[in-house]
C-alpha cells in the first residue's frame, strides 16, 4: 500500500467518504472490534485458569491436612517464649535476653573454637603455635567451630563436585557431543538431581558412617547434578563465531571446545560455581539435621531436648554463617561480572563504611 | 602458478541458491577483493573457501588439494572479529597456532619460546605489541580486528580470507585495519581474499576484483578494468558519484580523499 502513493491516497479518500455518517472510519472500527474480542477471549481464559487453580488448591489443602488441621496454638505460643527468652530490666521493661543466645553459642563453640583459635591469637605470637594451627591442626575451618564444619562440608562438596560437573556439563552439551549421546551425560545428571542431597547422605552412611564425611561426598554428588546442569544451559547460549574461528585455525576437537566454547563461559562458570557453593553451605545445614554434624546437628539435638532457646541460638549462628557466605560470594560474583577496574582488598575493607553511607543516601 | 582453483562452485541452502556455478583461478600472492551487495554470496564464497561450509556442487582446490574441511594453511578473519573476549590479545594471538601443539600445552600455554615469539611478532605486525596483555573485550573494534589478524598470522597460513573485516568499523579504523591486512599479506606473501562493500576501500587496496551478484560471478578483473560501469552493474542504481572517478590517472587520489574524509 505504501509503495504506490496514488492508490493509497485514493483508498483513504474513499474510506472517508464511506463513513461520512460516523466519525470513525470502517478500518479502525473493525480493528477495534478485533482487539475487543481478543481481549474478551483472553479474559475468559484467565478466569478459567484462576478457577481451576483455586479448585486444585482446595484439593491440595485436603491432601496436606490443612483443611482440618490439628492446630495447637497454645503449645506454639509457649514454644515462642522459649525461642525468645525475655528478661525484665529493672523488673519492668521486657527485653529479649540476647545473653542466653550468646552463652549457648560460646558454650557449644558454634561460631568459634577457642582451643584452636587460641593457637593463632595470642600475645606475643608464638610461631610454633601458628605453624601448628595451619599445618598440624589444619585449623582454618575448624577455628569456626560447628559453623566451620558446616562451611567445610559445603566447600569440600563444591571442590570435589566441580571437575565432574565441568566434564559432565561440557559433554552433555549438544554442541560437543552429538544428539543422542549427549543424553548419556544429561541423563546421569538428571538422575543425580532427582535424589536430594539429604538422601544421598543416607546412601553414603554405610560407606563413610554417619558424619561430615558422607555429607561432604553427598554434597559433591549433588553438585555434579546441579552445577553440571547450569553449565549445560550456559553452553547453549554461546556464540558460534569463536567456535568457527577456532575451526579455521585447524585446532583439534578438544582445543575447539576449550578455546571456542569454554573460554566464552569462563566467568559465568565461576559465578555459577560460587552460587552453588552458597547453596551447598545451606545443604550442609540440612544434612546436618539427620546427624551428619555441624550446625544442623546441634539444631536437631536441641530440638529433641525441647530446648527452644538453644535452638534459636543455633538458628542465629546458621543465619550468620549463611549471610556471610552469601555476602562474600555475591561481592565476588559482581566483581567478576563487572568490567570495572578491580578494587583492592584493602579498599574493599577500608572503603566499606563510606560505600555503605553512599548506598544509604541513595 | 595457479594456487587456488574454484571450479563450478555451487552452494544451496534449501531452495536458496547462494552461489551459482562460480569458477576462477588465483595465482599465489594476489590480493583479491570480492565485491557485491549484501546477500550476493560474498560471505558464502569465503566460508566455502575456508572449509567451514562444504560446496553443494563443484570443487575448491587450494595448492592442488581439495578443500573439504578447515586446514591450518587457510586462515580466516571475520566481520565480528570472533576473538575470545575473556583472553588477552597475546593469548588470542597464540591461539592461532594451537594446531601445532597438543591439548594440554595449548591450554596451559606451555608452547615453546619460538611459538610465543611468533605470537608477539604477529601482534607487532598489527601494531599491538604494547597492548599484548590487555583483555580483548576491553579493546576497540579496530584493535579487536587487528588481534583477529594477528591470530590468523600465527596460524602461518598461505591463504588469508577476510570476510568483511571492516564492515563494522568507523572509516579511520577501517583504513588502518586494511593497511595492516595489506602489509601482512605482502610481507608474508599470502594469497588474500577480502570481501568488502566499500568501493573506495576496495579500489585502494585490491589487485584483483571478483564481483558477485545473486550468487553469480559477474566480474573478474584487475584494477584498470574496474570501471564505473562495472560498479553500477554490481551495485545497481546507487549514487556512485564522488566514490569513483572515470579517469584512471586520478582514481587513486580521489579514492584516497574519500577514504580519509
Amino acid at each position: 500500500m505504501t509503495t504506490d502513493t496514488t492508490t493509497s491516497d485514493g483508498t483513504v479518500g474513499s474510506d472517508a467518504v464511506d463513513d461520512e455518517g460516523s466519525d470513525v472510519p470502517n478500518r479502525i472500527a473493525e480493528q477495534f472490534e478485533n482487539i475487543r474480542q481478543t481481549r474478551r477471549r483472553r479474559a475468559l481464559g484467565w478466569t478459567g485458569l484462576l478457577a481451576f487453580l483455586a479448585f486444585a488448591t482446595v484439593q491440595a489443602f485436603a491432601a496436606t491436612e490443612l483443611l482440618n488441621p490439628d492446630a495447637r496454638l497454645e503449645t506454639f505460643t509457649d514454644s515462642l517464649t522459649g525461642f525468645f527468652p525475655i528478661t525484665r530490666h529493672f523488673g519492668v521493661i521486657p527485653f529479649l535476653d540476647f545473653g542466653q543466645y550468646v552463652a549457648f553459642i560460646r558454650q557449644e563453640n558454634l561460631l568459634y573454637d577457642p582451643e584452636i583459635g587460641g593457637l593463632l591469637f595470642q600475645f606475643p605470637p608464638n610461631l610454633a603455635d601458628i605453624y601448628a594451627f595451619f599445618f598440624l591442626e589444619l585449623g582454618i575451618f575448624q577455628i569456626f567451630g560447628e559453623a566451620g564444619i558446616t562451611l567445610a562440608m559445603g566447600f569440600v562438596g563444591t571442590v570435589l563436585g566441580f571437575p565432574f560437573a565441568l566434564v559432565f556439563g561440557t559433554l552433555g552439551s549438544e554442541r560437543v557431543t552429538p544428539f543422542p549421546f549427549n543424553f548419556i551425560f544429561r541423563g546421569t545428571m538428571s538422575f543425580i538431581r532427582a535424589i536430594p542431597a539429604i538422601i544421598w547422605t543416607l546412601i553414603f552412611i554405610p560407606f563413610l558412617g554417619l558424619g561430615p564425611a558422607s555429607a561432604a561426598i553427598a554434597i559433591a554428588f549433588d553438585t555434579i547434578g546441579n552445577l553440571g546442569r547450569l553449565f549445560v544451559d550456559e553452553l547453549e547460549e554461546i556464540e558460534d563465531g569463536p567456535i568457527e574461528a577456532m575451526r579455521t585455525t585447524g585446532a583439534s576437537k578438544p582445543q575447539i571446545v576449550f578455546f571456542g566454547m569454554l573460554s566464552q563461559v569462563r566467568t559465568a562458570f565461576i559465578a555459577w560455581t560460587l552460587y552453588i557453593f552458597e547453596i551447598n553451605v545451606r545443604i550442609g545445614v540440612t544434612v546436618g539435621v539427620i546427624g551428619a554434624g555441624g550446625l544442623g546437628y546441634v539444631l536437631t539435638s536441641q530440638q529433641n531436648l525441647l530446648r527452644f532457646t538453644e535452638m534459636m541460638a543455633t538458628l542465629l549462628a546458621i543465619f550468620l554463617l549463611i549471610i556471610s557466605v552469601e555476602l562474600f560470594s555475591q561481592r565476588l560474583r559482581s566483581r567478576l561480572r563487572s568490567d570495572d577496574v578491580e578494587m583492592g582488598i584493602w579498599e574493599l575493607i577500608a572503603g566499606f563504611p563510606r560505600r555503605m553511607a553512599d548506598s544509604m543516601l541513595k | 602458478m595457479t594456487y587456488i582453483e574454484v571450479d563450478g562452485l555451487t552452494k544451496r541452502f534449501g531452495d536458496t541458491v547462494a552461489l551459482d556455478d562460480v569458477s576462477f583461478e588465483v595465482p599465489a600472492g594476489e590480493f583479491v577483493i570480492v565485491l557485491g551487495v549484501s546477500g550476493s554470496g560474498k560471505s558464502t564464497l569465503l566460508r566455502t573457501l575456508s572449509g567451514l561450509l562444504s560446496p553443494t556442487e563443484g570443487e575448491i582446490r587450494i595448492d592442488g588439494e581439495p578443500m573439504i574441511e578447515p586446514r591450518p594453511e587457510v586462515a580466516m578473519i571475520f566481520q565480528q572479529h570472533n576473538i575470545i573476549g575473556d583472553m588477552t590479545a597475546y593469548s588470542n594471538s597464540l591461539s592461532g597456532g594451537v594446531h601445532r601443539s597438543g591439548f594440554l600445552s595449548s591450554v596451559l600455554q606451555l608452547q615453546d619460546e619460538e611459538e610465543k615469539h611468533r605470537a608477539l611478532d604477529a601482534l607487532d605486525t598489527v601494531g599491538l605489541l604494547d597492548e599484548a596483555e590487555q583483555k580483548a573485550r576491553r579493546m576497540s573494534g579496530g584493535q579487536q580486528q587487528r588481534v583477529g589478524i594477528a591470530r590468523a598470522l600465527v596460524q602461518q597460513p598461505n591463504v588469508l580470507l577476510a570476510d568483511e573485516p571492516v564492515a563494522s568499523l568507523d572509516p579511520g579504523s577501517a583504513q588502518s585495519v586494511m593497511d595492516y591486512l595489506r602489509t601482512a599479506s605482502d610481507d608474508r606473501d599470502l594469497t588474500t581474499f577480502c570481501s568488502l562493500h566499500q568501493v573506495n576501500i576496495a579500489r585502494k587496496f585490491g589487485h584483483r576484483f571478483i564481483g558477485l551478484r545473486d550468487g553469480k560471478k559477474v566480474f573478474d578483473g584487475y584494477r584498470d578494468e574496474l570501471t564505473i560501469d562495472v560498479i553500477d552493474d554490481l551495485y545497481g542504481d546507487i549514487d556512485t558519484e564522488g566514490m569513483f572517478v572515470r579517469d584512471d590517472g586520478d582514481a587513486d587520489a580521489a579514492t584516497d580523499e574519500v577514504a580519509t574524509s
